[in-house]
């Protein structure tokens, strides 16, 4: 009798234990300090391909910035009176997302030629709500190919489209496509003149696939035209010899690929060895049928 | 001068003393407790060793590496020195051979207990490349077993036949597994040109495989791009090394084969003196190319390499290398150069120190070169920057020595262990028997 009295009080006290530290929990849920989030939006415009608004979540937790994922972000094209709401998107594991503007004329720009983007995040459990504004003026890049004595030059116009004139002193950078990061050419800004015309050398001997190079003319993230990129496809390049020794025999081939050096020096050792061996054996029995 | 029946009786197989029987049991209790850990091993993994990423060889490969070393005692002792033509070789030849036997099965065995899963060790012959050192070991390994059990089995002949019987009444039943074993041996003109002809061929063929397969297990680790390995030195380094550790454990066993078995009259001090100049000069080989190794890199090492002779010479394994190099190999070559030191006892205290400084030497070889890549390893714990074997990496590889002493000791017991027939026919003893009695 007297163990059963006890059992229950410690029944009690480990069901009061639980529900506190529960209760505790709860608790401590509902006054959880939220997180800010810090918000990166840019607007990336390739010639001739898509335009797109790149976006960045990050937060500062712990003295540490950690990207953000999961974050639905919604996406508004911002009047003076009017915000239309454009898509929503959702950043990755390393807190980026890409959102792109599949309709150009879906967005308006307002009585001084300007677009407003603007990136909401709502909040949730953990971070707070946050937001982001960019605005930027449309801008084109002509760029083109040309070759003088013999030389080839990447010609490239920078115009504001909104006053169709030329953009004076602006810097622009002159690159190839390369597999990770791409190869700048030249100096890493090349000023536009008073034309709006920069002219860049290519030098010879850069390697490209079949001998074609993608070489990029890029405005980068300018505080009134964002990023902007002009795509030229040059054939100028040194074509690349495949070098790959897949279908050879080598060292380092599977084994219906050995090199026939190894092939025939190692089987003929092998067959040698055992032959003698085997020749051997055979002298064991040999011994003993002949008594005598 | 013995006469032939002494002979016989002083050379034959004596069963067990009692100090045999607990030396045996001893042997089987290590191997039965080495079983427990390698089953353990199987069922959880070699997550039971402390073998990781870094350290990938452990103390498996470094015994594998004793055990191929020892086994070149085959070579050195009996087929070297029976070509040379040197006759004091005779009551020596049969330990070698049976050193080798046992050295190169339990290589062969070690080989095995390092891989995680030896229910694929089928694969290394189905998918054998042969541009693997991996695949040339697998292949040389075999072979060598079979031409040092020839080695140990064709000379072993005319002495199976003496003793089916000489056991003949006393033992029948041992007579007639000797009888077998004998293959219908009489001492036939044509079976004697048969064995004469295949002993030579064996004992030529067995320098070249000898040499071969030292070279291989040097290739297997000088083929890869790592510091203390990458040394066009390796193969001549691995040879020289197999040298000192087969007549290191040459004269250790023969030393106490003789006492137990009271072979003093046929293995003298002669024999001592000349096993401790070969022993000495092995060591001094060895030497050169211990220094060859170590001092040029120590001129022109790069940084990675830098760090890993710092770590031998200063660091972490200082005391393990300069024990093995001085005391395994210089202090055997400062007391075997004096006479005195070629006695039997001190040559049995200097055969034992060169067999264990070989056994730490090639755990040198192997571990600390493992901890130090040319890239470091990221995002593994710290813990895995160091290593040291396990409790089931030492009860395997202690077992492995135990079953290697086990198959020396059965051989012993069961296989004259000084070539009686040649023996008998160096002292003429058959002639001077004969001529006494008619």
């Amino acid at each position: 009798m007297r163990n059963q009295l006890k059992f229950r009080s410690i029944f009690l006290v480990i069901l009061c234990v639980f529900l506190l530290v529960t209760g505790f929990q709860q608790l401590y849920a509902q006054n959880a300090k939220k997180n800010k989030v810090r918000l990166k939006a840019q607007y990336v415009k390739i010639m001739d391909g898509e335009i797109a608004i790149n976006i960045k979540a990050t937060s500062k937790i712990k003295k540490k910035n950690i990207k953000v994922a999961n974050l639905e972000i919604t996406v508004y094209n911002e009047l003076e009176d009017e915000k239309i709401k454009l898509g929503t998107t959702t950043t990755n594991i390393k807190g980026e997302s890409k959102f792109v503007i599949k309709n150009t004329n879906a967005i308006k720009a307002d009585s001084t030629n300007t677009y407003t983007i603007k990136i909401s995040f709502k909040g949730n459990d953990s971070y707070k709500k946050a937001s982001k504004s960019i605005s930027f003026k449309d801008a084109v890049i002509k760029a083109k190919l040309i070759t003088k004595d013999s030389l080839n030059y990447i010609s490239a116009t920078l115009i504001d489209k909104s006053t169709d004139s030329v953009i004076v002193d602006e810097g622009l950078a002159v690159q190839v496509q390369r597999l990770f990061s791409p190869l700048i050419i030249g100096k890493a800004f090349n000023t536009t003149d008073k034309n709006g015309t920069i002219l860049v050398p290519i030098e010879k001997g850069i390697p490209g696939v079949n001998g074609n190079l993608i070489i990029e003319v890029v405005l980068d993230d300018s505080d009134n035209y964002g990023t902007v990129k002009a795509l030229v496809n040059a054939p100028i390049g040194t074509p690349i010899i495949d070098e790959s020794t897949f279908n050879k025999r080598t060292m380092w081939s599977p084994r219906n690929k050995t090199p026939l050096f190894i092939l025939i020096f190692t089987n003929i050792l092998i067959i040698g060895i055992w032959g003698i061996l085997l020749y051997l054996i055979t002298n064991l029995f040999k011994i003993s049928k002949s008594k005598i | 001068m013995k006469n032939y029946d002494t002979l016989i009786k002083d050379l034959a197989p004596k069963k067990f003393g009692k100090r045999g029987v607990i030396w045996i049991i001893f042997l089987i209790a290590i191997i039965i407790a080495g079983i427990i850990a390698y089953i353990d091993q199987i069922i959880k993994g070699q997550v039971v060793t402390n073998m990781r990423d870094y350290a990938l060889w452990g103390i498996y490969i470094s015994n594998f590496v004793f055990f191929v070393a020892t086994s070149f005692v085959g070579s050195v002792t009996v087929a070297i020195l029976r070509l040379t033509n040197n006759t004091w070789r005779t009551p020596l030849v049969r330990i070698a051979e049976i050193i080798s036997v046992a050295a190169i099965i339990m290589a062969g065995i070690t080989i095995m207990i390092d891989m995680a899963r030896p229910d694929r060790i089928l694969n290394l012959f189905i998918h054998a490349r042969l541009q693997s050192p991996i695949t040339w070991d697998v292949i040389i390994i075999p072979t060598y077993i079979v031409i040092s059990l020839l080695l140990l089995y064709f000379p072993l002949l005319p002495d199976f036949a003496i003793l089916k019987k000489y056991f003949k009444e006393e033992k029948p039943s041992l007579s007639k597994r000797y009888g077998f074993l004998s293959l219908n041996w009489t001492g036939s003109k044509a079976q004697k040109i048969l064995q004469e002809k295949s002993v030579k061929i064996i004992a030529i063929m067995i320098i070249p495989v000898g040499i071969l397969l030292q070279t291989i297990d040097a290739w297997l680790f000088s083929t890869t791009y790592r510091v203390g390995w990458d040394s066009t030195n390796f193969a001549p380094y691995f040879i020289s090394g197999a040298f000192v550790a087969g007549v290191g454990a040459l004269v250790t066993v023969i030393y106490i084969v003789r006492k137990i078995k009271k072979l003093e009259y046929y293995i003298t001090d002669s024999h001592f003196d000349k096993m401790g100049k070969l022993l000495v000069l092995a060591c001094l080989i060895y030497l050169y190319f211990n220094i060859n190794e170590y001092l040029i890199p120590a001129f022109t090492a790069k940084k990675g390499e830098a760090v890993h002779l710092d770590t031998l010479f200063t660091g972490h394994y200082a005391t393990l290398f300069w024990l093995v190099t001085i005391g395994g190999l210089v202090v055997p070559i400062v007391v075997l150069l004096f006479k005195k030191g070629r006695k039997p006892l001190p040559m049995f205290f200097i055969g034992l120190i060169v067999v264990i400084g070989s056994w730490w030497k090639r755990y040198v070889i192997v571990t600390p070169t493992l901890l130090h890549p040319f890239l470091p390893i990221q995002g593994v714990p710290e813990s895995w920057r160091h290593y040291f074997p396990s409790l089931h990496e030492w009860l395997i590889t202690i077992a492995t020595l135990a079953m290697a002493l086990l198959i020396i000791t059965l051989l012993v017991r069961y296989l004259p262990v000084i070539p009686i027939q040649r023996t008998a026919d160096e002292q003429e003893l058959l002639k001077t028997d004969k001529n006494t009695k008619s």
